[in-house]
C-alpha cells in the first residue's frame, strides 16, 4: 500500500499544475449531464491529490470515479493550465489497478484483443453471422442483438473478413511517387472495412502507394483506460517497432484514438517514437497532397468533430469538410463528445448512450440527413444514437464519398499538389 | 461522521440519489477555486426544488449541522470550503432559466443556472445581461449573487448587483423570504436584495432571482493601446475617466502577463511593450466616434501606440489575450494566488507603482492584469507552496498590497469575496464596529451561526 501511495505521489509534479479554477467543467460530457464534481477532471484530480496526502485512506475507492470518464481528453485541451489530465487518469489507474483487479469480462477482451489478433480475425466471421441470426435488422446494416445487454444497442454489422486478411499487404499506385503505410485499427479492420478500402482507391489514385500490415494489432488503448497499462505500452512498442521497420514516408490512420494512442500518448509511456509522422487520411489528402473533391451532396449534414482529432487540426477538419462536400452544411449547437470513449461504453452504456442522445435528439430535430465523421468510435456510438432517435440521418466517413467521386467522375491526378 | 439514522433522515427528504456520504464522494466537495487546506463535509446534498432545501435547512437546524450553499465551486475567497464539516448544499440541481421577459426586460431563474446560459438566453431574445466574471461559462447566479461578481463590463454596466431586482431565499428557520420583484421601482420593507448581495452563503440559502436585462448596444469599437511605460498606460486609464467617457472595457496587462500569454497563445501580442491597454467604447455610433476621438487623444499624448480591432477576429483576439491571461500565469508555477485588491481608479497609477515596489522588495514573481477602469487590478503571485521560505515572503507581500490598497481609499477586494481568505484583514478595512454590526445581523437570522461559520470570520 505504501508503495502504492509513492507512486501516485509521483504525479505530483503534473497534479500540481490544477488550480482548481473549475473550467473543465464547462467542457466535461459527464459533469454537463449529471453536474456531480466526481465527474469532472478538478474532481478526479482532487481525489488522486487526497489519497496521496492521505486524507483518504481506502485509495481503490477513487477507483470508479477516475473510470467514470470517457476520456474524450475535452478537459486537457480546454484546460487554462494545461494540466495533463489525460496522462493523469491513465497513470493514476495504471497505480490503482494493482489493488483493484480488473472484472473478468475486461480479461478477456484484452487477452483476445490484444494477445490474440489472429483468434479475433477467425471469429470475426462468427460474429458476422452471429449478428445476422441473433440479431433483429434495424436498417440497411445496423442490427440490434436479441439477447443479453448488447438488446440496447444498435450495431454495424461486423465484416465477414477484417480488411487485414483481405488487403494485407503492398498495394502499389501507378506512377508511384511516395509511399505510406495505412494502420487501419481494430474499428476499421472488423466494422469499416469499406474505410479502408476507400483509402487504399484513394491514395493509389493520387500516386500514393499503401502498405497495410497482414495482422492489425490493437494500438492498445483499452488496456490503457482499463488501467493495464503494461499490456498497452507492448501494444504501442510491437506496432510502433513494425511502423519504424516498413519503409516509408507517412503512416496513414482512420481512427484519432489509435493515432492519439500511437502517436502521442504512446510515445510518453514508452520512450519509443515513431520514425514518420502520422497523419488522419483527412489531413493527409488536405496538407500533404493537397487535392479538392467537391462532392455534389444533395442533403442536409452536419460534421462531429471527433475529441481526439489532433487538437491543432480541428479546425482545418471542419473547413475541410465544409470545402469538399457541397451541401447544406449545418453546424449543430452541440459541439461536444458522442460520450463513447471504448470500454466507456462496454463499462457503463447507458451514461455512454445518454451523452450521444443529446447530439442525435439535435440531429433529428434539424432534419439532418448524413453525418459526416472521421472516427469509427464515433461513427458507432452516433449510429446507435441517432438510430434509438427515430432519425434516419446516416453516419458516414468523407473518404467514402472521394472514393466515389474519383469512379464517377474521375477527378484528375494532376489536381495533385506536391504537399507542403 | 453523521449517524446512520441521521442519513437516513436525508434520504427521507432526498431520496437515495439525492446526497453523498461516501468519503470518496463528499471529498469532490473539500475545497474550491481559492488554494486553501480541503475539508470534507460530512454530507453533500443535491436537493432538487425549493421543498426539499426547506426540508434540509430545518433538519440542520434541530440537528445543530453546519450548511454550506455551494453553486460551481469557482470563488477565489474560500467560500464553499466546510472548514466546521457538516452539509453541502448544492444548487446545481436547481437550474432552469423559468422566464425571459421581452417586454418587461427581466429574467426569472433559479439559483443552479449557469451565468452564460443566461447570458446566451438573453442575447436569443434581443436582450443584453452585461455582468460577464471571467468564470461565466461555469459559475452559477447564486454564486454570482453571493459574491457579487464583476467583470470585464464593470466600468460602464456594473456588476451582478446591478441588475438584481429580486431574491427568493429561505433563512435557516426554514421561512421562505421574498425580497425585491419585477417592477422597476419597489420599496415595501427592506431591501432584502442588497441585503443578499455579497452574503457569502452566511444569510440565507437563495433560491430564485429576478434580474434585469438591457437593451443590446448597437455599435462597438474595440483597440488595444501600446505603452513603453506602464504608469503612462495608468494615467491614461485615469485621463479617460477624467474626460467623463466610460468605456464598456478597460483592461491592463502588464509586461510580465503580456509576455506569459503570448508564449502560452500566440495570438501576435507586442511582447516588448511595458503594459496594453485593451479598450472597447460602445453605443450609438456617433457617440461611440466621438468618444473615440478624445481617446485618441488621450493616448498619443501619453505616448500610447493604438491599434483598432477592424475585424470580428481581430476583436475576438484581444479579448481572448485577456481571458487568457491568468490561465497562462497559472502554468509558469505551482502555485498562483490572485489578489484582487481595488482602489478608486484615479488612484490606479499609485497602486501600479506600489505593487513594482513590492515586486522587487520580496523578490517575488507577480503578473498584474485586471479591470483598470474599475481600479480593480489583479496583482497575481506566481510561487510554490512547498516553498516554505517564499510562501512567508508572499504573506507579508500580501500584507503590504492591502494596507497600499486601504491607503489610497480602495479595498481589499473588488469581486472575489472575503470568505475566509480574507477574514483576518477586514475589520482593518470596514473597522471593530462594522463586524460588531454583521455579528448581530448574522446572529439575528442565523442564532447557532449554522450558515456557512467562520467565513468572514463570522
Ligand atoms: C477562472 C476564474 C475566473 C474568475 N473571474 C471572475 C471575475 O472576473 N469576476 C468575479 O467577480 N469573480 C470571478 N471569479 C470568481 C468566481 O467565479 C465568482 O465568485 C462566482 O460568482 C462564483 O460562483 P459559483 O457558482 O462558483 O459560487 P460558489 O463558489 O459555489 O459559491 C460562492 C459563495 O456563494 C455562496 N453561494 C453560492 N450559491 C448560493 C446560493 N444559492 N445561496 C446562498 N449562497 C450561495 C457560497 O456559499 C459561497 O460562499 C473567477 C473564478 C475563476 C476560477
Ligand atoms: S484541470 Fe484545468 S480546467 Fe480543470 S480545474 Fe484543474 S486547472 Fe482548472
Ligand atoms: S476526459 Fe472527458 S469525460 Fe473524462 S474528465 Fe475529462 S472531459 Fe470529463
Amino acid at each position: 500500500m505504501e508503495d502504492l501511495i509513492k507512486e501516485l505521489k509521483e504525479l505530483e509534479e503534473l497534479v500540481l499544475q490544477c488550480m482548481k479554477c473549475g473550467t473543465c467543467q464547462a467542457h466535461c460530457p459527464l459533469y454537463q449531464k449529471d453536474l456531480n464534481e466526481s465527474a469532472v477532471a478538478r474532481g478526479k484530480i482532487s481525489l488522486i491529490e487526497s489519497v496521496y496526502e492521505g486524507r483518504l485512506d481506502k485509495a481503490g475507492s477513487i477507483l470508479k470515479h477516475l473510470d467514470y470518464c470517457i476520456l474524450c481528453g475535452r478537459c486537457k485541451e480546454n484546460c487554462p493550465s494545461g494540466v495533463k489530465t489525460d496522462e493523469i487518469f491513465l497513470r493514476a489507474k495504471a497505480v490503482l489497478r494493482k489493488i483493484e483487479k480488473l472484472p473478468s469480462w475486461g480479461k478477456v477482451v484484452l487477452k483476445i484483443v490484444m494477445e490474440k489478433p489472429d483468434l479475433l480475425a477467425r471469429v470475426a466471421p462468427l460474429m458476422h453471422i452471429g449478428l445476422k441470426f441473433g440479431a433483429k435488422r434495424v436498417k440497411d446494416d445496423i442490427f440490434k442483438p436479441l439477447l443479453g445487454s448488447f438488446s440496447k444497442r444498435n450495431i454495424k454489422q461486423v465484416a465477414s473478413k477484417p480488411f487485414t486478411k483481405t488487403h494485407g499487404g503492398l498495394h502499389k499506385a501507378d506512377n508511384e511517387k511516395m509511399k505510406v503505410y495505412f494502420y487501419p485499427g481494430c474499428a476499421a479492420n472488423f466494422l469499416f472495412p469499406e474505410w479502408g478500402e476507400a483509402i487504399i482507391s484513394v491514395l493509389n489514385h493520387f500516386g500514393v502507394t499503401v502498405y497495410v500490415p497482414e495482422i492489425n494489432k490493437c494500438c492498445g488503448i483499452p488496456a490503457a483506460t482499463l488501467g493495464e497499462i503494461e499490456t498497452y505500452k507492448k501494444m504501442v512498442d510491437e506496432n510502433l517497432n513494425h511502423i519504424n521497420d516498413i519503409d516509408c514516408e507517412y503512416v496513414i490512420t482512420c481512427c484519432p484514438t489509435c493515432q492519439y494512442a500511437l502517436s502521442e500518448m504512446g510515445p510518453k509511456v514508452t520512450g519509443i517514437i515513431a520514425n514518420k509522422p502520422f497523419f488522419d487520411i483527412l489531413m493527409f489528402l488536405d496538407e500533404v497532397l493537397g487535392v479538392n473533391f467537391e462532392v455534389k451532396l444533395n442533403e442536409r449534414y452536419t460534421t462531429h468533430i471527433p475529441c481526439h482529432y489532433r487538437s491543432t487540426k480541428k479546425e482545418r477538419l471542419k473547413s475541410h469538410v465544409a470545402k469538399n462536400i457541397k451541401g447544406e452544411n449545418i453546424t449543430l449547437e452541440n459541439q461536444s463528445c458522442c460520450g463513447f470513449g471504448g470500454t466507456f461504453n462496454m463499462k457503463k452504456y447507458d451514461d455512454s448512450k445518454a451523452v450521444g442522445m443529446s447530439k442525435a435528439f439535435e440531429v433529428k430535430s434539424k432534419g439532418i440527413e448524413k453525418l459526416f465523421t472521421p472516427c469509427p468510435g464515433c461513427a458507432m456510438q452516433l449510429t446507435d444514437a441517432i438510430v434509438e432517435s427515430g432519425s434516419n440521418a446516416k453516419v458516414e466517413h468523407p473518404i467514402v464519398y472521394y472514393a466515389r467521386e474519383i469512379v464517377k467522375s474521375g477527378i484528375s491526378k494532376d489536381k495533385t499538389e506536391k504537399g507542403q | 461522521m453523521l449517524s446512520k439514522s441521521l442519513v437516513k433522515k436525508f434520504e427521507e427528504i432526498l431520496g437515495q440519489g439525492g446526497y453523498f456520504t461516501k468519503p470518496e464522494d463528499t471529498m469532490c466537495y473539500s475545497y474550491d477555486a481559492f488554494s486553501a487546506e480541503p475539508v470534507q463535509p460530512d454530507i453533500v446534498v443535491k436537493p432538487k426544488n425549493e421543498e426539499q432545501i426547506k426540508q434540509i435547512i430545518t433538519l440542520c437546524k434541530n440537528e445543530n449541522i453546519p450548511l454550506v450553499t455551494r453553486g460551481a465551486g469557482t470563488n477565489l475567497s474560500g467560500g464553499t470550503v466546510p472548514v466546521k464539516k457538516g452539509c453541502v448544499l448544492l444548487t446545481t440541481g436547481l437550474n432552469k432559466i423559468l422566464e425571459i421577459n421581452e417586454n418587461d426586460m427581466y429574467a426569472v431563474v433559479e439559483a443552479g443556472v449557469v451565468t452564460a446560459n443566461l447570458a446566451n438566453a438573453a442575447v436569443k431574445n434581443g436582450l443584453f445581461y452585461p455582468p460577464d466574471p471571467g468564470s461565466m461559462n461555469i459559475s452559477t447566479i447564486g454564486g454570482n449573487v453571493a459574491e457579487n461578481a464583476g467583470g470585464l463590463r464593470g466600468l460602464k454596466y456594473g456588476v451582478t448587483k446591478d441588475y438584481l431586482m429580486g431574491v427568493n431565499f429561505f433563512d435557516m428557520d426554514g421561512n421562505y423570504v421574498k425580497g425585491g420583484g419585477k417592477t422597476v421601482k419597489l420599496v415595501t420593507g427592506f431591501n432584502l436584495p442588497g441585503l443578499m448581495v455579497s452574503s457569502e452563503g452566511l444569510l440565507g440559502v437563495m433560491t430564485k432571482f429576478v434580474l434585469k436585462l438591457i437593451p443590446k448596444p448597437k455599435f462597438s469599437r474595440s483597440m488595444l493601446v501600446i505603452y513603453d511605460d506602464i504608469i503612462k498606460a495608468c494615467e491614461t486609464v485615469s485621463e479617460i475617466i477624467a474626460a467623463k467617457i466610460l468605456p464598456a472595457t478597460l483592461e491592463l496587462l502588464d509586461n510580465f502577463t503580456i509576455k506569459t500569454v503570448e508564449d502560452a497563445t500566440k495570438i501576435g501580442l507586442p511582447t516588448a511593450a511595458d503594459a496594453l491597454l485593451l479598450i472597447e467604447l460602445d453605443g450609438h455610433e456617433g457617440q461611440v466616434m466621438d468618444d473615440f476621438e478624445v481617446v485618441k487623444k488621450i493616448c498619443e499624448n501619453l505616448k500610447g501606440n493604438i491599434k483598432i480591432a477592424e475585424t470580428v477576429e481581430d476583436k475576438n483576439r484581444l479579448w481572448e489575450a485577456r481571458r487568457k491571461a491568468l490561465s497562462s500565469l497559472a502554468r509558469l508555477k505551482p502555485t498562483l494566488i490572485l489578489e484582487d485588491a481595488t482602489v478608486v481608479r484615479s488612484k490606479i497609477p499609485g497602486m501600479m507603482r506600489a505593487i513594482q515596489d513590492i515586486t522587487k522588495k520580496y523578490n517575488l514573481t507577480i503578473g498584474t492584469f485586471g479591470h483598470a477602469g474599475d481600479g480593480n487590478l489583479h496583482p497575481t503571485i506566481l510561487t510554490d507552496k512547498r516553498d516554505k521560505d517564499e510562501m512567508l515572503r508572499v504573506e507579508k507581500a500580501i500584507d503590504e498590497i492591502f494596507a497600499k490598497a486601504l491607503e489610497l481609499e480602495g479595498t481589499l477586494s473588488g469581486e472575489h469575496g472575503v470568505g475566509f481568505a480574507k477574514a483576518k484583514y477586514l475589520e482593518m478595512e470596514v473597522g471593530r464596529g462594522t463586524i460588531e454590526y454583521m455579528k448581530k445581523l448574522k446572529k439575528g437570522v442565523d442564532p447557532y451561526n449554522l450558515l456557512n461559520p467562520q467565513k468572514m470570520g463570522l
